[in-house]
């Protein structure tokens, strides 16, 4: 077992983990204030990077920019989906909204090829591609920075989580009633996790897209981020930083040991079976909280 | 009114009240159904049988068999179509065997309802939610399977030809034995389906789907009925992998059962209702034909109102409609086509007298 | 916005309302089926693609049809969706098509026991089945292209004439996980017994936008020529990755699948150097080309936008329409008074000979029993702006590419897979 081989696939693993895990973040925050899952997260991703290059191209935006304005624009985005979309479904079982999401999924995803062109477009933030090099391993310089983003990025929603906005959007998700009465604003809550959500999946679609082109496949880091939102708990934003490390790590090194011996593929489906598996052993993850139900 | 005589219809035992449809112009109408179905190859050309009939009985059959789990048994199912994909190389590795349609059938159904109980059962005891994304799971690991166990996938070229069959004694070959095989086949699902109310198993669903942990406190054992819904409706979803395969493909190969087709069953059992019989056929049917009929009319408006659309935004419109349908009767009509046939009904039953507005 | 269920229902029943349209009559005409796949799979290529073949039947069709009859090409979206395309083809084959390209490989296999039961002409272009070459097991099944097998071959066949001896050197194929990917291995096996070289693959997950964890198991696998076999973003996310992990792109060489919108996704300088391979001319050179910029596109008749005329996947589908429309001529010169059905565009299309059409393919010939048309192909280079050809037209290793496509049709014509 080449040791070094390993090394380089863990450590690219562990960053690029964390940039799917920026797309679990705002699985996690919706999850933590409405209490469904949100199954357009990737879509979202794929629109907020359509939505960049849209700006870099038409409006000749320098490309740090157009992200920037991508991201405020996205944040109207969620916000308006969640009061034109969900706002009907109050009350509604919770598959309801969950099926919902689905079809903006499916809308999305052919909507942005289809008003934007189907072709691979290009997003270039400007970061050199030349290889960082570690000894003898090999860190993709591309991945070190998108990796360092992503990672700054969900502590700064775990602090965000620990202030008065936090505690809001707790308390929401744990009584809307009893939130109403003390006088939260509840919709206000909702709808600004929703945005923020779309603000976490913009800067994930961006960086996405930096790395391999914008297109229709950006929507597929649905199942990599809830493999990561599951592993790490619904509803705990420092559970996706670890999660993330380890699903990256898991995929990795599977692609690095498992591939050969059996011939292919192994990467594909880590995130499935990790899902089964924390589904088996520990559904709430590893740092969720156990939901009692009471009757 | 006029055709639905409500008048003079009084039940003298338990039996007659309890008919599936107790209006003479509901049996009127499904008599006529089915009679049109049968005669069907003599009535309409054989591009609409093959191209349109047979798929949609064919597809109604799957979505009747996840309405069975999502609808009844109110639970959810995103991996259908790996289900059906089991049942599909099941069969058909069987049938290559040698062994009759029928019983491969039988297996394909038995195998995928084994499989999936298996994935299920991980997900049975908690939320919903989770029950979502393991079959999701599901549907990858049962895709990866398929491709990478040459013994299932038949090696590189990966396309399997189902060989000529039996079934039930009529040699299936050409268009008219398939369009039968296929009737035969949704009728059965459908009849059972239609009196699955009426047996304990449909009554203890229903109070699981209603409130479980009420049903658990009155001595249903909700795990063991959800866990029995589960393998009711993968088996039903193998047996018609196969009839899939070999009624209307003629080959297997992976392409045919991603995750696409597990959202395309989906959306036919949302659109039509959930819980409804023929609501699983006007799903089917809308879902179908939706880019059939989209590409007819944008030709037709480019001809006729000549504006050309993008090639890529024309391509990509059906997809667009699909999405836009399903949020739509989600949020305004959540119980799908079948609820609006119900109010269309309801207006026919009392016409020319309204219903009371409050 | 009130949307109530009323107004709601009305718009949805009124639609397909204004679907009905009266069929048109038109007696000269020649119909081609392209039920393609916009949207799915092959959503990198099938737009430049029917660009290409759209702007080549106006460019004849302007020239007064042939023989007087116009190519009507029929174009839809299967979405890669089989019953899809089923209902397409059987729709079109009422109408009286007499030719099909599905652009798809799994709607190309669910076509073939139609088509050879109907006899209708199935143009699998660079995809289908490979072994279909075989006219005697698949008379209806024309690749007219050079197949993955012969691609493999002829790419093997450069890197020996770059090295002059493979032996003991390494040759790996980094491709996408799907039967697609898979389909050159077995040649790729071959030719190392043969000619000494080791091989080993690399697989990456469809569809291919992530392989972070592939190319440092290459770079640490040293080897002497990288072979890349993928679709749409699996290659520009192969050369992305190469590129990060310091490995030279002069080394690598695709498949047909690769353009310059894959170049400008990973950067046209950047990408300075790749390989591919070229089974027609590129550009706007070939005399075709500049004929299609003249005379449609310059009257404002093109199927889309000028930018896309002359990139690669443009010229693969003007290739593809040019040996159609040979055929129909060909057919023509058989069989002057038609009538325009199946079998007699087959007897056209088998007896085309050395057709380059004006220049734009290497000399082309198709027989009853090669429905590949010879298997030549080249080798070219990107050099920041454009592919620049490395070696003449050439084909190689056909016997070691033949055995295995009898192999495979033997095993169709027995058992029927």
């Amino acid at each position: 077992m080449d040791v070094a081989l390993l090394e380089e696939l863990a450590l690219t693993g562990a960053l690029v983990g964390t940039m799917y895990g920026l797309v679990a973040l705002g699985i996690v925050l919706i999850y933590k204030t409405s209490g469904t899952a949100n199954f357009a997260q990737g879509a979202i991703a794929m629109m907020g990077a359509y939505v960049t290059w849209a700006f870099a191209t038409w409006a000749g935006l320098p490309t740090w920019l157009a992200a920037v304005a991508a991201v405020t624009v996205m944040f109207g985005f969620g916000v308006l989906v969640e009061r034109i979309l969900l706002r009907r479904m109050i009350g509604q079982p919770v598959i309801m909204i969950l099926l919902l999401t689905f079809g903006l999924e499916v809308f999305l995803r052919s909507a942005a090829p289809g008003l934007l062109g189907s072709t691979i477009k290009r997003l270039d933030f400007g970061i050199p591609q030349a290889p960082v090099f570690i000894g003898d391993v090999l860190i993709n310089r591309a991945y070190l920075i998108g990796g360092g983003i992503s990672a700054a990025l969900i502590i700064v929603a775990a602090v965000l989580f620990s202030s008065r906005l936090g505690i809001l959007m707790r308390a929401v998700a744990d009584d809307q009633g009893a939130s109403w009465s003390v006088g939260i604003r509840v919709e206000r809550a909702i709808a600004t996790a929703w945005g923020l959500a779309a603000i976490t999946a913009t800067a994930a679609g961006a960086l996405w897209g930096s790395m391999q082109g914008v297109s229709w496949s950006l929507s597929l880091l649905l199942v990599k981020a809830l493999a990561i939102a599951i592993l790490g708990g619904l509803d705990s934003v420092p559970g996706v930083l670890v999660a993330s490390a380890f699903v990256g790590v898991c995929e990795g090194l599977a692609t690095g040991i498992i591939d050969p011996l059996i011939g292919g593929g192994t990467r594909d489906i880590v995130a499935s079976v990790i899902i089964i598996v924390t589904l088996l052993v520990r559904p709430y993850g590893l740092f969720g909280q156990e939901q009692i139900e009471r009757i | 009114m006029m055709f639905y005589r409500r008048s003079g219809i009084l039940h003298l035992d338990y039996r007659s009240e309890r008919q599936l449809w107790p209006l003479r112009f509901d049996r009127f109408l499904v008599a006529t159904v089915i009679a049109l179905l049968l005669a069907a190859p003599l009535i309409v050309n054989r591009l609409y049988l093959v191209a349109y009939l047979v798929p949609w009985l064919i597809w109604s059959s799957a979505t009747l068999g996840l309405n069975l789990l999502m609808g009844w048994a109110g639970q959810v199912h995103l991996g259908y179509g790996a289900v059906m994909a089991i049942g599909a190389y099941t069969s058909v590795h069987l049938v290559r065997f040698g062994a009759p349609l029928e019983l491969a059938m039988l297996a394909g159904g038995v195998a995928s309802a084994a499989i999936g109980v298996v994935f299920g059962a991980a997900a049975l005891r908690i939320k919903s939610l989770y029950l979502a994304m393991a079959t999701i799971a599901m549907q990858y690991i049962i895709d990866f399977a398929i491709i990478h166990l040459p013994g299932v996938s038949g090696g590189v070229l990966a396309s399997i030809q189902v060989p000529p069959v039996r079934f039930l004694g009529l040699q299936i070959e050409g268009d008219l034995s398939a369009y039968y095989m296929a009737f035969f086949v949704c009728a059965m699902i459908a009849l059972f389906l239609l009196n699955v109310d009426r047996t304990a198993f449909g009554r203890a669903l229903a109070a699981v789907r209603e409130r479980d942990f009420a049903a658990e406190i009155i001595g249903i054992d909700t795990f063991k009925y959800k866990l029995l819904a589960f393998w009711a409706s993968s088996f039903i979803g193998g047996v018609v992998g196969c009839v899939l395969v070999v009624c209307y493909l003629r080959t297997v190969s992976p392409d045919q059962f991603h995750l696409d087709l597990s959202i395309q069953i989906l959306a036919m059992v949302l659109l039509g209702g959930l819980g409804s019989v023929l609501g699983s056929f006007f799903g089917a049917g809308l879902v179908l034909f939706t880019p059939i009929v989209l590409n007819v009319v944008i030709g037709a408006a480019a001809v006729r109102f000549g504006f050309q659309i993008d090639a890529d935004l024309k391509a990509h419109l059906p997809l667009m409609l699909y999405g836009t349908l399903i949020v739509a009767f989600l949020s305004i009509e959540p119980l799908g086509l079948a609820k609006v046939y119900g109010n269309v009904r309801n207006y026919f039953l009392l016409w020319p007298f309204r219903t009371a507005r409050t | 916005m009130k949307l109530t269920r009323r107004a709601f229902l009305a718009t949805a029943i009124a639609i397909p309302t204004i679907g009905l349209r009266p069929a048109a009559a038109d007696e000269r005409v020649i119909r081609f089926g392209m039920p393609q796949d916009f949207t799915k799979i092959y959503t990198f290529l099938a737009a430049e693609y029917s660009q290409g073949q759209l702007d080549y039947f106006s460019l004849v069709n302007g020239r007064g049809g042939v023989n007087g009859y116009k190519i009507v090409a029929d174009v839809s979206d299967s979405a890669n969706e089989i019953p899809r395309a089923i209902e397409t083809y059987e729709r079109l084959k009422r109408e009286g098509m007499v030719l099909i390209d599905p652009l798809s490989t799994p709607v190309a296999r669910a076509l073939v026991p139609r088509v050879l039961e109907d006899k209708i002409n199935l143009v699998t272009a660079f995809s289908g089945r490979s072994d279909a070459a075989d006219g005697s097991v698949f008379p209806y099944v024309m690749p007219l292209s050079p197949n993955y097998w012969t691609q493999a071959g002829l790419i093997v066949d450069f890197f020996r004439q770059q090295d002059r001896d493979l032996r003991g050197k390494k040759i790996v194929l980094v491709h996408l996980d799907t039967p697609f990917g898979k389909e050159p291995i077995p040649i790729l096996q071959t030719l190392g017994q043969k000619l000494g070289y080791r091989f080993s693959t690399f697989p990456y997950a469809p569809p291919g936008n992530d392989q972070a964890a592939v190319w440092p198991q290459v770079r640490r696998a040293k080897a002497d020529w990288i072979i890349f076999w993928g679709a749409g973003v699996g290659q520009s996310s192969s050369l992305s990755e190469a590129i990060r992990n310091g490995i030279a792109l002069d080394r690598m060489c695709s498949s047909v699948w690769l353009s310059e919108s894959d170049m400008d996704v990973v950067g046209k300088g950047a990408a300075k150097g790749v390989l591919k391979f070229e089974p027609c001319g590129s550009g706007r050179g070939p005399k075709i080309i500049a004929d299609i910029v003249r005379e449609v596109a310059g009257k404002g008749l093109g199927a889309g936008s000028e930018a896309k005329i002359g990139t690669a996947y443009y010229n693969y589908g003007v290739m593809m329409a040019a040996i159609m429309v040979e055929g129909v001529r060909a057919a023509f010169a058989k069989s002057p008074k038609g009538p325009i059905t199946g079998p007699w565009l087959n007897e056209g299309l088998t007896s085309i000979t050395d057709f380059t059409a004006e220049g734009l393919l290497p000399a082309m010939t198709v027989t009853k029993q090669d429905h590949q048309g010879g298997g030549r192909g080249r080798i070219a280079r990107w050099d920041g702006e454009k592919f620049v050809p490395q070696t003449d037209w050439f084909s190689a290793n056909q016997d070691v590419v033949w055995a295995e496509i009898m192999k495979s049709s033997e095993a169709f014509k027995t058992t029927g897979q």
